[in-house]
Formats: structure tokens, sequence, C-alpha cells
């Protein structure tokens, strides 16, 4: 018997479908309507099956014609007006137009549009979030929603907004068909419907929990897909998802932890892929606090964490630290007259520590998140770390932790926490979403530092058009925030993704995620 | 015993009853809630306050005093109507109705149970049986040692071991999943394995059996072992007594009196402790589904308790308290069954 057992399960190898592409997420998706998500997971599925108006560059966060074949705006950025690809048509055959766009923007923006769904669960939070809140709030970005004709649309502002066409191109606003949100109803986005948009892949399935299979768009008016399918499976345990790559049972996946990178170098079948770095992971200082008041012992402390030690130490090579809260790539936006790394010198860290009246050091308490985030993949020893250093000074450190919703809630409820680790990844390519998510008017609860010089100049970056107006303005933003001390940036992390070598034309975005139309399949079995 | 269960199934009513103000006051105490959980490094308290408004959870939990002319109109008594209706609610954030989202959660994570009780029973049993008959000779120590190590090695530990060791290295099963992709099975039952052959599906079958087999001997395990050492226990305790010396002295076959006289008085507990063994194995799947990304209603729960997905984890406990006191129930009726001195009246 069990010999017969043995040759059974020897002889049925598992078998894979000839070019369906098998992508390994961390989980299921949420909910696969634009505009009522937040989670990367949603966002990336959306991606296959929405377009947005504004596309990006493939690896950067340069923005580029979507279903938008351009944009322009009025001197003061107060205006927009897009032009919008002809001949498209949504999966389900409505075609896109105007009337497409308004319906989309207007569900988000409106609270009272009769198809919004808001007292059926619908909360767009991340509209709010991004364009500073809804129609007829007094602090909306957006002012109107204009069709002009049948393929123009002209998007009226309260206030300047440079960055406009790429915060609506990030994959939160994908735009779906409104005829199939008219047949669906509330239950839109979820599993027992159909999501229609006019991206690269059209929706077959979703079995929540397990995956999403998608069958390709042979009318895109993109590059076309070139695979016979797409499944995007849900598989949460990061090392069963770099099990289920080596068996070959997915061609790629993302978001695994820096110690596997050697495994799957080590690996002939597979390939290692450094995604572009979108994020910073930092550490807030509370100005409510006695010590950290002091402008001398908070860069007494940022002298001494050894950041390069650490980053090395905790990422593998997949993480780079230097002085800015902004990623690499937006490093345009920074000051040239603040030195490219942080200085690390324990001997001067502890003579600035006497200075401000402490040679003895003092006791403080360091809050770590206490779940793996891509910035922080392993908070507690990174915390350890920061402690260690800080103890060569003569700080002594209590770490501290808790639930995670609980840590979101309580570091901004006074008095907050001493130090905590937080971090942020970006929306879309521009420096006032990582600035403003930190140092904006609503940022401040958790260090109790907000100077009007701040908020001035973030008002200025928004309004700023050209590429050097804005370097300029936020240049002053780096300079100020560098000196101030109140969040040192420890780390730029390269997320750690992976594919069987077959996998060919994958670029992963800046930006977390990408459609899968220019992947190919090459030999694979 | 018509009444006798009648009896026991209104009990369960009110069981549940209680269980649901439980479970509602308890996901609410806990530190943190739905709208923190949901904009992660975005929670800002306007904007934290603003979608708790927008999700109604900014209502009183029990009683809203402050409105004189619907006191009723809080969060409890909301949740309660709904349930009278059968209607458990929806995911906060995904809208996906809790009733669907169950019907398609629980026949995974009961095949999934199921499988690992088989397992346990087949394998716990008999290596229970020889060890009590064969004590202290080499098989006792090996099926004590081997339940030794079932109890003690952490489920996510094993099934990640088993994963990498039978998918990976030798590439016999798949690593996780319920089915591949290649497959599509319409539910009758839920049941995969059951649906693909009721579908003349064969192949279809066998793909979910051998995705079934590595989750099924990780949760299996504990099982396994309890099993086998209760048996084991049992069956000595019997062994000994009175009537199995009497049945030898008459001079009965062995395996006649250890089949027919002994192991079935043995029987008793080992009854009991799978019946117990049920509600541990509902407990036991969030680690294993989690791992092996099995669809089920553990690894459901977990992702909402994180997530403070308050609809859902008040679905699934209900539901899971349900199924557990469904099961005591049918184990209490099965102690008749196997002895007849047990009457229930």
């Amino acid at each position: 018997m069990k010999k017969l057992l043995l040759t059974a399960l020897l002889t049925i190898l598992p078998t894979a479908g000839a070019a369906t592409l098998v992508y390994g997420a961390n989980g299921d998706p949420v909910s696969l309507e634009p505009g009522n998500i937040t989670d990367g997971i949603s966002i990336l599925v959306q991606h296959q099956i929405y377009d947005t108006l504004v596309n990006f560059k493939d690896g950067t966060t340069d923005p580029e014609p979507g279903l938008a074949t351009k944009w322009t705006s009025n001197a003061n950025a107060t205006s927009w007006t897009f032009t919008l690809r002809q001949n498209v048509k949504f999966h389900d055959g409505t075609p896109f137009n105007a009337d497409a766009v308004v319906y989309n923007f207007s569900r988000w923006w409106d609270p009272k549009h009769p198809e919004g769904f808001r007292n059926q669960g619908r909360t767009f939070e991340i509209w709010g979030q991004l364009l500073g809140g809804y129609k007829g709030d007094a602090t909306s970005v957006v002012k109107n929603i204009v069709k002009v004709n049948n393929t123009t649309v002209r998007f009226d502002l309260n206030k300047p907004s440079s960055v406009f066409p790429e915060v609506i191109g990030s994959g939160y606003f994908g735009i779906a068909s409104p005829t199939a949100i008219k047949k669906e109803g509330a239950k839109y986005g979820t599993p027992a419907s159909k999501p229609v948009g006019t991206g690269p892949f059209i929706f077959q399935s979703w079995r929540t929990g397990d995956r999403v299979t998608l069958a390709p768009n042979r009318n895109y008016w993109g590059n076309k897909p070139k695979v016979d399918g797409l499944v995007i499976r849900a598989i949460k345990d990061a090392s069963q998802r770099l099990n289920e790559l080596k068996a070959g049972t997915i061609d790629f996946t993302s978001d695994l932890t820096p110690d596997a990178l050697k495994s799957i170098q080590a690996d002939r079948n597979l390939v290692a892929v450094k995604k572009p770095s979108f994020n910073v992971g930092f550490l807030s200082l509370n100005n409510r606090n006695q010590y950290l008041k002091n402008d001398k012992v908070r860069e007494a402390i940022s002298m001494a964490i050894n950041r390069k030690a650490i980053v090395d130490a905790f990422w593998n090579g997949l993480g780079i630290t230097n002085a800015s809260f902004l990623p690499p790539v937006l490093a345009w936006a920074n000051s040239k007259n603040v030195p490219a790394t942080y200085r690390y010198d324990p001997a001067a860290a502890k003579r600035l520590l006497a200075e401000a009246g402490y040679p003895n050091g003092f006791s403080i308490d360091l809050w770590y998140m206490p779940v793996s985030r891509p910035y922080f993949p392993t908070p507690k020893p990174i915390a350890e770390a920061i402690a260690a250093d800080l103890s060569a000074i003569g700080i002594k450190v209590n770490l501290k932790t808790e639930d995670w919703a609980k840590y979101l809630e309580d570091r901004n409820k006074e008095p907050g926490f001493d130090m905590y680790m937080i971090g942020w990844t970006g929306d879309y390519g521009d420096p006032d979403n990582f600035y403003g998510a930190y140092y904006g008017p609503s940022a401040s609860d958790d260090i109790n530092w907000n100077p009007p010089e701040l908020q001035r100049l973030l008002e200025q970056g928004r309004a700023a058009v050209s590429r050097a107006d804005k370097a300029r303005v936020y240049a002053q933003l780096h300079e100020i925030t560098y000196k101030a001390n109140y969040r040192l940036p420890i780390v730029h992390s390269q997320p750690l993704a992976a594919a069987r070598t077959y996998v060919r034309g994958w670029v992963p975005s800046p930006l977390g995620s990408e459609a899968f139309n220019n992947i190919s399949l090459v030999g694979k079995r | 015993m018509g009444s006798y269960v009648i009896r026991r199934l209104l009990r369960t009513l009110l069981v549940m009853l209680g269980i649901s103000v439980v479970v509602f006051a308890f996901v609410r105490a806990i530190p943190g809630d739905p709208a923190t959980a949901l904009l992660g490094e975005r929670a800002t308290p306007e904007a934290a306050a603003a979608l708790r408004e927008q999700l109604g959870l900014n209502k009183p939990w029990f009683i809203n005093f402050g409105n004189p002319t619907n006191p009723l109109d809080a969060q409890y008594p909301r949740y309660v109507g709904q349930l009278l209706r059968g209607d458990l609610g929806s995911g906060l954030k995904s809208n996906i109705p809790v009733r669907e989202e169950l019907a398609s959660r629980f026949p995974a994570t009961a095949e999934l149970s199921v499988a690992a009780l088989l397992f346990a029973l087949v394998v716990g049993l008999p290596a229970g049986i020889v060890a009590a008959l064969r004590r202290n000779s080499f098989w006792d120590n090996a099926a004590t040692t081997v339940s030794l190590v079932g109890v003690s090695m952490p489920v996510f530990w094993l099934g990640l071991l088993l994963s990498y060791f039978f998918a990976v290295q030798l590439g016999w099963l798949p690593p996780s999943a319920r089915l591949g992709n290649e497959y599509s099975i319409e539910p009758i039952t839920g049941f995969y394995v059951l649906d693909a052959l009721l579908r003349g599906q064969p192949a279809a079958a066998w793909d979910a059996v051998r995705h079934l087999i590595l989750p099924a001997v990780a949760l299996g395990s504990i099982p396994l072992a309890i099993i086998a050492r209760i048996t084991r226990s049992s069956l000595l305790e019997v062994l000994g007594q009175d009537y199995v010396r009497t049945a030898r002295a008459k001079g009965l076959a062995p395996r006649h009196v250890t089949i027919k006289h002994a192991l079935r008085n043995a029987l008793l507990p080992v009854v009991t402790v799978v019946g117990l063994q049920a509600g541990a194995l509902l407990g036991g799947a969030v680690l294993t589904e989690t791992i092996f990304s099995w669809p089920g209603l553990g690894s459901w729960v977990y992702e909402a308790i994180s997530q403070r997905d308050y609809p859902v984890i008040q679905g699934g406990v209900i539901f899971a308290a349900l199924v557990v006191s469904v099961v005591n129930l049918l184990v209490d009726l099965s102690y008749a069954a196997l002895d007849p001195r047990i009457q229930y009246r």
C-alpha cells in the first residue's frame, strides 16, 4: 500500500499551465473597487484590471500618458485639463469617455453621489487623504469636475496643486466601467461581483483567501499581455512564498524578508529582484519630553546612532541610509547644503549631551512597531541596536511595544511616545507626499513640533509648477528638518522580490506595483 | 432522547446569545480600532475620527442614552436585529457579506479538520493500541517519543518543514493552497475532494487530495499525539480489570479479548478527547491555514482580528462556537452508542 502511494505520488508531478503567469501576493485583496482601498494587494490587482488617467514610466515615478493622452494646467496650477484617449472600451464594451471619467471621480469626491453607496460601507478615505477632503469641505482641493466635451475633462481646484496629475495617477484611482457599477450596485468590488476596467487583464474570478484569476485583454490599447492568463495567489507567509517559488508553483513574488536573499541567490532557477526604494524608515522624537525638547540632545541622539552598521546588519544590502527624508529617486529635491549622510560620532555626541546639561545621560522610552513593515522588516532587533548605540553615550533606553493598531493610535495621543519607530511608503512621485505626510498640519500630534514656516513651504511646494521651483522650496524644507532632528531618517529600504529565471520583462515600479502586461514567460514548462 | 436533544439545542441558543454579547464587547474592548488599523501609517487623529464616523463606530455599544426617543440606536441592538434576520453583516472595508464568506470558508476548514482528524485517528489509535499491548517495548517507546515530539513541535514550524521537504526538495506535493491553478471545481458541499468526485472530475479530486496531505499532517500532529497517549493509558487501565482477566480465563482468543472486551470500553475517553479536539482543530487551523494558504475560517478570523474587522470576528467566533457546541452534543450522544449503560433522558 505504502509503495503504491509512493508510486502514485511520484508519477503525478505538479504540472503548470502552458503560459499562465502566477504571482504570489502576501495576502488577499480587500476590495476590487477603485478609490475605496489603501492596501498594496488590492492596488496590485487593480493595476491589472484598471487604467488610471496618468501612468508612470517603467521603473520610475515620472508621469506618462495613461487613459489621458495629455494634460495641461493654467499658470498657477488651479485648473487642470485632461485630453482623453479615444477608441478605448471597457471590458464590458462600455465606451471610455469624459462621462465615465466624471462618473468615477464624482463617486469618490461627492459624498452625496447617488451611486457612492456611502451608507453601505464605502468610505473612499484615500481620496480625502490625498485631496484634502470631499465636495463641500472647506479643505477640499477639488472645486469642480467638468466635462468639456466627449474627450476632455477639466478639474478646477480650490488651491494650487502642481502634483494633481501624479495624485490621480496613483494606483488607487483606476477608472471603472460606470455600466458595471450601476449594474452591480453596492456589491461592486466584492468577490460576488465582476469588476470591469479598461486594463490589460480581464477579471475572471476571485476565490477569497486563495486567488484572483484574470484573462488577457486582447484588445488592450497599450502593450498587449504576453501570457495566456494571470493568477494572483494569496500566500500570506513569506517563507511559504519562497517555498512556492522554489517549487515552481508560482513564477514571481515580492515582499520577501531580507534574510531570504542568500537562499534566492543560491538557487540557479531564481533571480533576486531588488525593487527600487520608495520609502523611509525613521525615528521620531517627541518635543513634549523634557530631554528631547533640547536641540543638543536631539543632535546627540542622531550623532550616536550608527546608521550604516544598522542598515548593513539588518537589511542585507537591501537598504541605503542617507541624510534625507526622501528616497533616492527624489534626490533632486534635496539641499546641497546638507551632507549626504548623517555624521556618526559617539564622542562628539557625548560632549553635546554634557553641554546640554546631561553628562550622565538619562532614561527614555523607545517604541518599536510589533509588525514587520517594508521599511523596518525586523523592528525589534533594529530597536535593540539603536538602544545599544544610545547606551554608549549614557542614554538608557527602555524598549516598548504594543499591538499595531493601538501603537498607531497612541503615538498621536498626548503625551505620545518619547521616541518611536515609524515609516512611510510613497503614493506618488513628489516630495510633498513624504514631507506632507509627517510635517503637514495634521501630522504634528506625535512630535508636537509644527513651525508655521514649514507649513508655508509645504504650500509653496504644492503650488510650484516647474521642477526647478519645487527643488528650491524642498531644499529649504530639507535644511530645516535636517537641523531640527525631530525625525531621524534611518533607512530607505529596497523591498526584496524574486522570480523564476524564465520570467522576462518585469520592471518593478518604485510605487509598489505595476501592470504585468509586459511580462513574458520564456520556456516555462 | 428526543427531549434531551431539544433541551440541549435550546441551551445552545442561549449560549450563542451569551457569546454574541461577550464577543461584541471583547472585540471593542481590545485597544486599537478598525479606523486606525485600516489607515495604518496614515492614521492621523482627524482621519481616524472621520473614518470611524463613516463606519458607524462612533455610536454607543449597547444603549444610546443620548437619544431618548430611540435608545436602541446603538451598535449591539442593531447587530442583534440583523442577526435575527439571518444577516451577519459585512466586512467593514471589504463589504463582503460575512454569511457568504462563512459558506465558502467553513467547508475549507471542515475538510482540513476532518482530514487531520482522520490522519490522527488512523495513525494515533493503532500506535496507542500497540504501545499498550507491547508495554515498555521498542514500539511503546517509539510511539511515546513520536507523540511527545508531535505535541511539542510548533505547528507553523512543522508546516514549513513539511512544505520545504516534500514540496521544494522532493517535489512530491504542492507547497500550499487548496487546488492547482489548472483546476476549478463548482462547489456542491464545499469539500473539494468530494465535490470534484461528484462532478466527475477525478483529476481535480486527486489534485485536491495532494493539496490536503501536508496541511492535514501538520494540523493532525497534535491530536495524533494526544489520541495515541490517551488510547495507550486507557487501554492499559482496562486490560488490568477483572472482567478482562475473566475473559482471558474463559479461554477466549487474545485478539478477541483485546478488541471486543477491552478496546470498546477503553475507547470512551478517546471519544471524549476526539470531541474536544474538534474545537482545538478549529483553533489550530489558524496557524496551519496561514502557513498553507488555506482559505479557511481560521486564517480569515485571524486576519480580521489584526484588522479589527468587527463583523467578521463576531460572525466567525459565533459560528465557531456553534460548531463546537454541536460537535459536543454529537459526542455526548455517541457515548450511548458505545456504552449501553449510558442513557439520555
